[in-house]
């Protein structure tokens, strides 16, 4: 059986509909899994206009039983925003609606087995909270639709390499205080899971340190000593295959080098640096978590090159490839 | 006439410096004049060497000998183990290269890693490293330390503290000495005319209009906005992450970061043995390599030169665009 995967077009003022175009063209794509689109005809058909490429589609009316076929790939139409509400380039409640709209389509379809993960196209967050996000993000939005009450995080990737991180969108002063062996033994599950469900049969994980140089014994700052040395210890005790901590200088280096699968991060710039300078438009966020695979570009929805059709097709490529393997391999026990 | 010669000093003994600057010379012997400041007695001997009694013979002796200008230590070296005995040498021989570099008979100084511990336990040494000591023998307040490598350049502010003493430390005073140490340091030694400063942000998304952090628009902006009207080019703060992937290092010559980390992350990630520290704002040329003593391969012959020989590269392209 090929994974069934629904695909949303994502904010229709950014590069998302160009980038499904793009990809849905893509050698291999309709070979390697059922796909059904989720959204409004005219968004996707806008996409293939910039991207200046075409694929078909074929309706869907009983989404119990859908396939692809030579015919097209599946389509499940919505009338989210009128076409003329379409504003390239621009932060809208139509655009922020849309995105929930097919967002909330997307995730009911998961729940009832239509489709067994979700690749979506860029958001733009500032439309989403005109629309009423009401959440800080869709990772949040996206567990409370679901009903996930455990541990959630998103989770980076790019070329092999992962990354999640421990403390993400507050303030620096408040980083050292957050970090506790509960939240740091939480994080390491969490990839290792990911990971495990993403094909990696043993995967080798790498804490990093939280001060430089990993605190030079105590030098300059103890959380080394006091909460990662023993929580990293107390973890590799168990099956997991874990280290650190390092000092977040040299650690991505491990990573680069195939030693190592992923590098769990303390805050959002130790790792957002490293892998935003090697990959800067190829990486994949994907959604930790959910009982579901999610996965997207890393990237945002550019609009300094929306509707241009410049928009590269990489990171939702890789996306795609992601959400493909989670689906195959989702039932590794963790 | 030539310019004079790079003055190496051999740090720690007992580490790998000695070993480095062996294979430093097989590797330059034929592209950059530098004589190492050592005891003859502790060279290893991997390749010929010859005593200098001044560096003005550097240039002859080159091609043929590793040119030492010789400073007899208290006792023998012993690798891999700290000797707390040779103190006072190595903390003589840092003198004697500024010396040198002082009286334009060194071009620049290029140091080889000490042990801080042996340099306390010796001869009490009451600095926290090299940089203070060379700011103190050159007669200056205010150093700063850049990493450089042929692709970015980045100053860390703050250096060796805790990651949450950081947006204490980071004070408005330290940034804008920072900013303009740096902005001297490439215009002199760089050849750089009115470089290109991004600053970093020190929160998530630069703060994100104080959504994450308030020092960003608090404490970083202003510095920025005060410098500018002096008519600095400077951009920022800008959220680190962004900061760093090949288009965006195209737009600054120099980025100056909140803390360690943020400024080595992306040069050890891009360059790891690259990467070159530099201490800006001396009155002459310093640079050094980015790795400790190594005592646990010290004697081994293993230890990789690579950064040293890019510290001597860097140090005479320096005083060549001085």
């Amino acid at each position: 059986m090929k994974p069934k995967i629904g695909i949303i077009p994502g904010d229709p003022s950014g590069i998302g509909p160009e980038l499904i175009a793009r990809l849905l063209t893509s050698e291999g794509v309709a070979e390697v899994a059922d796909i059904l689109l989720i959204g409004d005809r005219h968004v996707f058909e806008a996409g293939q206009t910039v991207a200046d490429c075409s694929f078909d589609v074929v309706p869907v009316s009983d989404t119990a039983s859908w396939t692809n076929t030579d015919c097209g790939f599946a389509l499940y139409e919505m009338d989210t925003i009128q076409p003329e509400a379409v504003k390239t380039a621009e932060v809208t409640e139509a655009g922020g609606a849309s995105v929930l709209s097919t967002l909330d389509q997307a995730l009911a379809f998961a729940q009832d087995g239509t489709i067994d993960a979700i690749v979506f196209a860029p958001f733009n967050k500032a439309s989403m909270h005109l629309a009423g996000l009401g959440h800080d993000d869709e990772l949040h939005y996206i567990a409370e639709k679901l009903g996930v009450t455990g541990y959630i995080s998103e989770l980076n990737t790019l070329d092999g390499m992962w990354t999640s991180r421990v403390t993400s969108h507050i303030a620096l002063r408040d980083v050292a205080d957050t970090i506790s062996e509960e939240r740091v033994s939480q994080a390491v599950h969490l990839i290792h899971n990911v990971l495990r469900r993403s094909g990696v049969a043993r995967p080798r994980i790498s804490v990093a340190a939280i001060n430089p140089h990993a605190g030079d014994g105590g030098n300059f700052g103890t959380e080394e000593i006091d909460i990662l040395e023993p929580t990293v210890r107390k973890l590799a005790e168990g099956q997991m295959s874990v280290d650190g901590p390092w000092p977040s200088d040299t650690v991505f280096l491990k990573a680069v080098a195939k030693e190592i699968d992923a590098v769990v991060t303390m805050y959002h710039d130790q790792g957002q640096i490293a892998l935003k300078l090697l990959g800067f438009d190829r990486g994949v966020t994907v959604q930790g978590g959910l009982p579901i695979p999610v996965s997207t570009p890393a990237h945002g929805t550019a609009f300094d090159i929306a509707g241009q059709g410049r928009a590269d097709v990489g990171a939702t490529r890789a996306a795609f490839d992601i959400a493909c393997d989670m689906v195959t391999h989702w039932d590794n026990e963790t | 006439m030539s310019r004079a010669p790079i003055a190496l000093t051999c740090g720690e003994p007992a580490g790998v410096g000695l070993e480095i600057a062996e294979k430093a010379w097989f590797a330059l012997k034929d592209e950059l004049p530098f004589f190492l400041i050592a005891d003859p007695a502790h060279l290893p001997g991997s390749v010929p060497h010859k005593l200098l009694q001044s560096p003005l013979e550097t240039v002859q002796i080159m091609a043929d000998a590793l040119p030492v200008l010789p400073h007899p230590f208290a006792a023998p070296r012993t690798p891999g183990t700290a000797q707390p005995e040779n103190a006072d040498g190595v903390i003589d021989v840092i003198a004697h290269a500024v010396d040198l570099a002082m009286s334009g008979e060194a071009s620049a100084v290029c140091t080889l890693p000490i042990h801080k511990k042996a340099l306390k336990d010796g001869a009490d040494f009451p600095y926290p490293g090299h940089t203070e000591y060379l700011a103190d023998l050159a007669g200056v307040d205010n150093v700063v330390m850049m990493l450089a490598s042929e692709i970015l350049r980045v100053v860390p502010t703050t250096i060796h503290i805790p990651l949450a003493d950081v947006p204490t430390a980071l004070t408005p005073g330290l940034l804008e000495e920072t900013i303009r140490i740096t902005a001297i340091g490439l215009e002199t030694q760089f050849g750089i005319n009115s470089p290109r400063i991004a600053v970093a942000g020190l929160n998530p998304h630069a703060g994100e209009g104080s959504a994450m952090g308030h020092e960003d628009a608090t404490v970083i902006a202003p510095v920025l906005n005060k410098l500018r009207a002096e008519g600095f080019d400077i951009a920022g703060p800008l959220p680190a992450d962004t900061m760093f992937h090949t288009a965006a290092r195209a737009r600054y010559d120099v980025a100056v970061c909140a803390y360690h980390d943020q400024a080595l992350i992306p040069i050890k990630t891009l360059d790891f043995d690259g990467g070159v520290n530099v201490t800006l704002g001396l009155p002459f040329v310093r640079t050094s390599p980015d790795h400790g003593t190594a005592f646990d391969i010290a004697g081994t012959g293993k230890a990789n030169p690579s950064s040293t020989i890019a510290a001597l590269r860097m140090a005479a392209r320096m005083v060549q665009s001085a």
